[in-house]
């Protein structure tokens, strides 16, 4: 067989098969409700048990890592174990089942916290449970498929990104958005929750009358790195600005892309609602060069106001927008206050009222949540935004 | 006589001295359970070994170390998602899945021998972006095609909407399959004291500890000593003669009649149809697949393993292989662990980046030694 000849020939045929039909919903575009819940809480006793929580490192995203300092400073390292998964989480699985494994193989530990919850976990509870069936396993912020995550953990707290979709369009209107543009890649466009998230926003775009872009960007675990999606953002953006205008509003998928997708959105005029994973703390102060002293660290006021103060010194005000507190943060408090109840078994994980009641006390702020395609361990939580 | 005696075993033995300094320095200092350690680093071995394994023969055959098994084992996921997709369970499901890779490995392996062919003197960064390549396609194939074209119809295989597979893919059918079919648990026990943490009375009254060192998956065993045998007896064959003269000198393997180019387009099939099967035994140990990442990092952790057990791009052995996984997972979990351990520093981050530093370190240090003794070893013939 001649290679020469078929060559082009493939060329030509992967060419029109990238080329083909975006992979779009599929069927009608679902905007998502919650059931009523009233909030309730109970006394659940002292901590007399261990609870392992892992985290990532700041560089992947500093609020799950301080949410499992603030829990250490109230209960000592005693009680909690604190471990992070490696930086390189997609290609070192192993190194998270090790971590995980290694609390697991504590007999005092009873309960592990996994914020986020990233590649590797779900491994690592199954390996877990081959050897203990007595361990809880709270997560924080999924990334493998949620039917699988549902199907093994006791209790999952995620933001809601379906809701997010109808609550950042209906925000970025009432910023006075004429166009929207999503970054992601194929990688995230392949979880089941962020694709239908993207589908919300381009139905409610269409609906509101603003023009949705779909925008690819590198995959920061791809062969360019983090640096190399981060470059892209500072350069895209600008030319988007050029493209749509300033009443342009930015939002990406990824967290490392934040950070640069603040600083270009200011410089360029344009608007930004909120990050990936809206907080504070996320993305903003390295974009605005605030530093984050002992003074205000986890004041989530005082950040919010000093984050207030660059913006409008640039004459953006009310352009830019996050929630109140970390959700992760609260999340990680919330759990490990869920898991004490769950122990001294005087709460079950699939109470709404409950772990409503915990996260609304815990982070002091209002909090809807609902639960995942009709599992009632797999949580959908949302909170407020506030302009800044 | 006696101190150059000295010095040269240890340079001899440079890197098993510097693996076992390294990590009894760690368990010492962290004061690490050693029963953890061994459950997870025997773990990891086996799961690894056939992986690191499959990159023997293209080293012989003088292409180098393949970074292309990404290919292979991209080969072996496909086979993983139709079982999945067909729910054949067990030992049965892992061996249609190693049928179905097969093909497409080999298919794979004969693309990549061509191209290798034609960038000779280059394959290791040409398997490298071979690697990224391939994974673009990968994605489409699964991202687009895999439904409407592909005909995987599981739910739990497909996104909603029916067109690309899930990010995660849980192996349920096929789960430590091959692991499970007969393992051996090694078990130690201890008269102890009333009181000690986990200990059980016994019908005399006395107290008895037991220690879990961890498992032997026996079948998981037996395949890869049969591997080790099987590539030991290739090498015997007229084929794998052939394979060596070509590593040592195409040149003159050309001229004694050879055909080079087939020999090492052979090496490189083999190579990928055995890192398929390496990661289909990778991933029914680990029990679920990242659809989309999985392979992406394979041939790295396989070669670093490799290389730290003292081969090289042009020489390798067996043992190479089995004591590069062993030292090199043993160093990764205890490392690990120990830097992250709060006795040590009181930041669990810092700790990730020390085992960052530590274990890249260690393993550049490994090489940099092994370039200066095969240097000197020049030198002196």
């Amino acid at each position: 067989m001649n290679f020469k000849t078929i060559l082009p020939l493939l060329i030509i045929t992967s060419l029109f098969l990238a080329c083909g039909p975006a992979p779009s919903g599929g069927g009608d575009v679902v905007i998502p409700e919650y059931p009523p819940v009233t909030a309730k809480t109970i006394d659940v006793g002292d901590l007399d048990f261990k609870i392992g929580i892992l985290t990532g490192t700041v560089s992947q995203g500093e609020d799950e890592y301080r949410g499992a300092e603030r829990v250490i400073a109230r209960y000592g390292t005693e009680n909690i174990i604190h471990k992070t998964y490696p930086d390189n989480f997609m290609t070192e699985q192993e190194t998270t089942v090790t971590q995980l494994m290694e609390m697991a193989r504590d007999p005092e530990v009873k309960a592990i916290i996994i914020a986020q919850a990233v590649p590797g976990t779900l491994p690592a509870i199954k390996k877990a449970r081959r050897e203990r069936d007595d361990l809880i396993f709270i997560l924080v912020a999924p990334q493998e498929d949620p039917e699988q995550i549902a199907k093994n953990a006791d209790l999952v707290l995620q933001t809601d990104d379906l809701m997010r979709g109808k609550t950042i369009i209906e925000q970025a209107k009432e910023m006075g958005a004429k166009t929207f543009v999503h970054y992601t890649f194929p990688r995230h466009m392949s979880m089941e929750i962020l694709s239908r998230r993207r589908d919300i926003m381009r139905d409610l775009c269409k609906r509101n009358g603003i023009e949705f872009v779909d925008a690819n960007a590198p995959d920061p675990t791809g062969d360019q790195g983090i640096a190399g999606a981060q470059k892209f953002i500072l350069e895209d953006v600008p030319r988007l600005i050029t493209e749509y205008g300033k009443d342009t509003a930015f939002f990406s998928t990824n967290c490392a892309m934040q950070e640069p997708l603040i600083r270009a959105s200011l410089d360029g005029g344009a608007i930004f609602v909120e990050q990936c994973c809206p907080s504070p703390t996320h993305g903003y102060p390295g974009a605005l060069g605030i530093s984050i002293d002992e003074e205000i660290a986890g004041d989530m006021a005082k950040i919010r106001e000093q984050i207030g103060k660059k913006i409008a010194e640039k004459g953006q005000a009310g352009r830019f927008g996050t929630w109140k507190v970390s959700m992760h943060i609260v999340m990680i408090e919330a759990a490990v206050e869920l898991a004490k109840g769950k122990v001294h078994g005087k709460l079950e994980l699939t109470d709404h009222a409950m772990i409503k009641g915990f996260l609304e006390k815990c982070g002091n702020v209002k909090v809807e949540l609902g639960p995942f395609n009709e599992h009632e361990n797999f949580l959908m939580v949302i909170s407020e935004n506030v302009p800044l | 006589m006696m101190a150059r005696a000295v010095i040269r075993l240890l340079s001899r033995y440079a890197v098993p001295i510097l693996f076992v300094v390294v990590c009894t320095a760690a368990i010492t200092v962290a004061d690490m359970n050693l029963s953890r350690i061994s459950t997870d680093v025997l773990e990891r071995f086996f799961r690894n070994l056939f992986l690191v394994l499959s990159l023997v023969i293209p080293i012989v055959a003088g292409l180098g170390l393949n970074f292309g098994i990404v290919l292979g084992a991209m080969a072996g996921q496909i086979g993983l998602m139709t079982v999945q997709n067909a729910k054949v369970p067990g030992l049965g499901g892992i061996s249609v899945a190693v049928i179905c890779s097969i093909p497409i490995a080999m298919l794979l392996g004969w693309l990549t021998g061509l191209l290798f062919n034609r960038t000779r003197g280059r394959e290791m960064i040409t398997g490298i972006i071979l690697g990224f390549f391939a994974n673009g396609i990968y994605q489409l194939l699964f991202l687009i095609l895999a439904g409407p074209v592909i005909p995987y119809h599981a739910k739990d295989l497909l996104l909603p909407q029916g067109m690309g597979l899930r990010v995660t893919i849980n192996l349920t059918s096929v789960e430590r399959g091959l692991d499970d079919v007969m393992t051996i648990p090694l078990r130690t026990s201890a008269v102890v004291q009333e009181g000690t943490p986990g200990a059980k009375v016994q019908a005399d009254g006395s107290y008895v500890k037991v220690t879990r060192w961890g498992e032997i998956p026996m079948l998981t065993l037996l395949v890869n000593v049969a591997l080790c045998v099987l590539i030991w007896l290739l090498f015997r064959t007229k084929l794998g003669q052939d394979l060596r003269a070509v590593g040592q000198d195409p040149g003159v393997a050309e001229v004694a009649g050879i055909k080079v180019n087939r020999c090492r387009i052979i090496a490189i099939i083999l190579s990928m149809v055995l890192a398929g099967i390496g990661q289909i035994i990778f991933l029914q140990n680990m029990t679920v697949m990242n659809t989309f990442q999985s392979h992406e990092q394979v041939g790295f952790y396989a070669i670093a393993a490799l290389l730290v057990g003292g081969a090289t791009v042009t020489r390798v052995t067996i043992w190479n292989a089995i004591f590069g996984t062993l030292l090199f997972h043993a160093l990764f979990s205890i490392i690990s662990v120990a830097a992250q351990n709060p006795k040590l520093l009181n930041s669990p981050q810092i700790g990730e980046y020390l085992r960052e530093f530590f274990l890249y370190a260690i393993i550049g240090t490994t090489l940099a030694i092994h370039a200066w003794r095969s240097r000197s070893a020049a030198r002196a013939s």
